[in-house]
């Protein structure tokens, strides 16, 4: 990649990072926001069971101030520099738990991501080149029925043929109890969340509309015209950039529905994290999640930016 | 080597309205022919089936039903190809009364074979431009890697620094500046003007037989329209590839052809020495012919202000195709003898003089 | 092998046959089904509503612990503690179906409403609106909800509030671009010239005439996805609470059988929730395909 092409690139990135940077802001103010409306002095929930000479002492080291712009300040502040405050169910720091929790949630998003895609993809391009055939269609209704199962209901009978068929068990503490076979356990959650998220159906429906509609362009006739091999020229605006943007877009709703697997398999992640902070109303807990969720989120989103810059000769010319 | 380097005989492209439930005769029954080194300049008005005809002939066309009969010979080094050869495997036409009304096609086996066939053929001994240039060249790519494409798969240039000084040596010849610089530059950062040279170099640069070259006039500037003119008619006397021309924009035809074919609702109507048939005055030509070339208003009429003439009626709807003439409707020089012949039987692409052929009733067929 | 069939005479130029009839068989069947279902789901509701429900779902019967289908008089069968099945799922109707309409009513006013600033004005207008999309949808549904819940309990109106607002994105996008279409062709630029007054030419002309049925075809997808959101939550124990019945505590109640081998209990809400959520999700397809389809090539 010449040196040319990188400057403008990486004038669209300081663009994108900083808008980045301005959701996250936004983010943070939500997250704020709601905790501001709930019913009591927000201050107490997050102080809630601490001895009251420690909750004077913490109102007086934290200075608070009686305008919510100062309140939002100050926790803003400590935020940036990583500290989230502490869970008010075990006390532990809440980010570190986040962090090791995290990986595990990180992990079952990315992996059934890639497995919508792995299952997706040839449907849909499949579909876009061969038009309605009769095995596309059984494939499309099957994806919509598969996209309409309630995705815990799935995990159960996946748990059920792991339990009677397979004889991998216990499957719901999470842990292995047969270290052989231990690698398999971590990939059932993902085929769970990967084929019944519900995203499937959409992700075939819009691959294969873009990539229809650009073999249909001008250009790709071009390129037939010459006797160029089409999918060189189709890939970019076809596949490549459709593809990153439902990535993307998809992030978001794989996290939501990694909270409902977790519960399923008992998965000691980020999603169960949440649930048990939402049963407990720790607050300090169910912030951090919303706000690393929503980091990752907007990571992902930069990251399709980057990709799209890189790819689009327009984009890089502002 | 006789014959003609490109023969189509009868072609029938059809399309198929899902909302109408009906088929849109694109090309319904065509023939031309373009003989070596000549440019044979196919005109008429939008719907005549000119574009469909090109695309056809170029393998293009992946609408369905698309092409369901007709035979399209390629003659060159030596060998002659049949560009449809064994394609009524897989589409078969059921006839009520002369006209079509079902299609059936075995679309994947139809593409795969249609492929084979063309391969070798697309690119290499017919290369083809389009009207549009900016949206027909990839706005992805450089313009310059998009002639190296062409010039390493279709010459025996492989190497990568060789093809970019022969694609250079290229964007030089169709009169590009500064060409080293625009070799980088992408599509949407050039003009009209300049994307369509670029095509024409990308086509030429393969060396085909046969320059296809659809409406490649049309959408740009005229100073610009005439400039390209110019080029075609430069690289047809340096190369002598033959060019099978389609405008609806008659100058141009007449700038540029040695041969012209009139296409009105999917049929040649007429075609000849582009002299005979495109002269002011003629002894036999086709109606339709002649109302195009009234319609260009001339320097006396511009000078008296006249009203312009156009032509009577509406573009022929090719779901509804008549059963006799199919300029009936439209034609001004009906005369009541041959009246029910014109309305009911559709006249033969016959010679009225040496070369010189008309589907008219107008004129008895010289035998 | 496909087949193409000459089936029409003479119809005109330009006109095309009525939408019944040009409409594909696939997405007739799909609005079909869909139509099906939102009929069921609304009969459902007004039966639990009133209380016309084959036995009294509360009621137990120890003795006919999760009794297959169509034992003594339950169509469904039971659950497991010998309330009839069909009563309850009919009664679960309930937990979502006045909670969806608040969801969608919202996405679709308040997406009309961003879309509407987005297109109609453009300019910094339109950098807020997508400034506000982006921002709705770095979070997902479910965290922002769980979120909610610490700070409110778990109401279901104020969830479905929350299902709303981050619905109108989408709605918004949609309005917005139809808005763009417009102002291409032209429309907008000669109602201005006609004289009409904005007020007119949104509410009138780009909001019914244009957007209408992608307004309902939102809504459609919105009710599933309010679905989606009530069963999961309830799910999670965050919905109504036993003895209520909801599907989704339904499936996690009969879930323990469900290991044991008992399958049923757990599934008949899991079909429920599917075969509901396939009929908005189709029909909302369906109607797409008919109504808004863009024409492919080949």
């Amino acid at each position: 990649m010449k040196l040319s092409a990188i400057l403008p690139v990486a004038r669209v990135l300081r663009r994108e990072l900083a808008v980045t940077a301005l959701l996250l802001l936004g983010v943070s103010v939500v997250v704020f926001t709601v905790l501001q409306l709930a019913p009591g002095d927000p201050l107490n929930v997050l102080l809630e069971g601490q001895s009251p000479r420690s909750q004077q002492a913490v109102r007086e080291a934290l200075g608070v101030s009686h305008t919510w712009y100062g309140r939002y300040g100050a926790w803003l502040a400590k935020v940036v520099q990583g500290d989230f405050g502490s869970s008010i169910r075990t006390g532990l720091p809440v980010l570190p738990e986040l962090a090791r929790v995290g990986v595990n949630t990180l992990y079952l998003t990315l992996g059934s991501l890639l497995l919508t895609l792995l299952i997706a993809v040839p449907i849909a391009v499949h579909a876009a080149v061969n038009g309605d055939t009769p095995g596309n269609t059984v494939a499309t209704v099957a994806a919509y029925i598969v996209s309409a199962v309630p995705v815990f209901w799935f995990g159960y009978i996946v748990v059920y043929v792991f339990i009677h068929y397979f004889e991998m068990f216990p499957l719901l503490s999470g842990a292995a109890a047969k270290q052989e076979h231990a690698w398999l356990y971590f990939l059932v959650p993902i085929f769970v969340l990967g084929t019944a998220s519900g995203t499937l159906s959409e992700l075939i429906r819009h691959l294969r509309d873009e990539l229809s509609r650009v073999l249909a362009e001008d250009y790709i006739r071009t390129a037939r015209a010459k006797g160029a091999p089409v999918w060189r020229h189709a890939f970019k605006e076809g596949f490549l950039i459709p593809v990153t943007e439902l990535m993307s877009a998809k992030i978001p709703f794989l996290l939501g529905g990694a909270v409902i697997v977790e519960q399923v398999f008992n998965w000691p992640g980020m999603g169960r994290m949440a649930w048990q902070a939402a049963q407990d109303r720790d607050f300090p807990v169910i912030m951090g999640i919303a706000l690393v969720a929503a980091a990752f989120v907007r990571s992902g989103n930069l990251l399709q930016r980057v990709v799209f810059t890189m790819v689009n000769p327009r984009a890089s010319k502002g | 080597m006789s014959g003609p380097l490109l023969s189509i005989e009868n072609l029938r492209t059809y399309f198929y309205s899902r909302a109408k439930r009906a088929f849109i005769r694109s090309v319904d029954g065509a023939s031309l022919d373009v003989a070596r080194g000549e440019t044979l300049g196919v005109v008429g008005e939008s719907g005549s089936g000119k574009t469909v005809t090109a695309l056809s002939a170029a393998g293009l066309v992946t609408a369905a039903p698309g092409v369901i009969g007709g035979r399209i010979t390629l003659q060159s080094n030596g060998t002659a190809r049949e560009l449809l050869d064994g394609l009524e495997r897989y589409v078969r036409v059921e006839e009520e009364d002369g006209r079509v009304v079902a299609v059936e096609k075995d679309e994947r086996g139809w593409r795969r074979h249609a492929e084979a066939l063309m391969a070798g053929v697309r690119g290499k001994e017919i290369a083809m431009i389009f009207q549009n240039p900016r949206a027909a060249l990839n706005p992805y790519s450089t313009v310059g890697n998009q002639l190296v494409e062409t010039i390493r798969l279709h010459t025996g240039v492989k190497g990568e620094r060789e093809a970019k000084e022969r694609a250079i040596a290229w964007l030089e010849r169709v009169r590009i500046d500064s060409p080293r610089l625009r070799f980088d530059n992408f599509p949407f950062g050039m003009s009209g003007g300049m994307c369509q040279r670029a095509m024409i170099a990308m086509a030429l640069s393969a060396e085909p037989s046969l320059l296809v070259a659809d409406e490649p006039t049309t959408g740009l500037d005229a100073t610009i329209q005439s400039r390209i003119v110019e080029l075609l008619g430069d690289l047809k006397e340096e190369t002598g590839t033959a060019t099978l021309l389609i405008s609806h924009d008659i100058s141009v035809i007449q700038r540029l052809s040695d041969r012209v074919a009139v296409m009105y609702g999917g049929t040649v109507v007429e075609s000849g020495r582009a002299t005979e048939v495109l002269a002011r005055d003629a002894p036999a030509r086709h109606p339709y012919t002649e109302a195009l070339l009234e319609a260009i208003p001339s320097a006396e009429a511009i000078r008296n202000k006249s009203y312009l003439r156009a032509i009577e009626g509406d573009v022929l709807d090719t779901i509804e195709v008549p059963r006799g003439c199919r300029f009936y409707g439209r034609c001004n020089k009906v005369t009541d003898a041959i009246r029910e012949r014109c309305a009911g039987l559709e006249p033969p692409l016959a010679e009225v003089s040496s070369g010189h052929k008309v589907r008219c009733w107008l004129y008895p067929t010289k035998t | 092998m496909r087949r193409f069939v000459q089936t029409q005479g003479p119809i005109g130029e330009f006109s095309a046959l009525p939408l019944l009839q040009r409409a594909e068989t696939r997405d007739l069947l799909y609005v079909g089904y869909g139509l099906l279902i939102v009929a069921l789901v609304i009969a459902s509701y007004l039966m639990g509503a009133f209380g016309w429900l084959p036995h009294d779902p509360r009621q137990m019967d120890v003795g006919l612990i999760n009794a297959p289908a169509l034992t003594a008089g339950h169509l469904l069968g039971t659950d497991f503690l010998g309330r009839d099945l069909q009563s309850r799922l009919i009664l679960g109707i309930q937990a979502y179906f006045l909670p969806g309409l608040l969801a969608i009513a919202i996405s679709v006013a308040g997406g009309c409403v961003l879309g509407v600033l987005a297109g109609y004005r453009g300019g910094w207008l339109a950098a807020v609106v997508t400034y506000i999309d982006n921002l709705l949808d770095s979070f997902p549904r479910l965290v922002l909800i769980l979120l909610v819940i610490a700070a409110f309990k778990a109401d279901i109106y104020a969830i479905m509030i929350v299902v709303g607002i981050t619905g109108m994105p989408e709605t918004a996008n949609l309005v917005s671009g139809k808005i763009a279409f417009l102002k291409q062709k032209n429309f907008i630029e000669a109602a201005h010239a006609l004289g009409l007054p904005a007020h007119t030419v949104i509410l009138k002309h780009i909001l019914w005439l244009n957007c209408r049925t992608l307004l309902v075809i939102q809504a459609t997808l919105g009710m599933a996805e309010a679905i989606i959101v009530e069963t999961s939550l309830s799910y999670l124990g965050f919905g109504v609470q036993e003895p209520t019945p909801s599907w989704g505590n339904m499936v996690q109640a009969g879930a323990n059988y469900f290991l044991q081998g008992n399958f049923w209990p757990s599934t008949a809400p899991a079909l429920a929730i599917l075969a509901t959520i396939l009929g908005f999700q189709l029909l909302g397809d369906g109607l797409n395909n008919m109504l808004e389809g863009k024409r492919r090539r080949g």
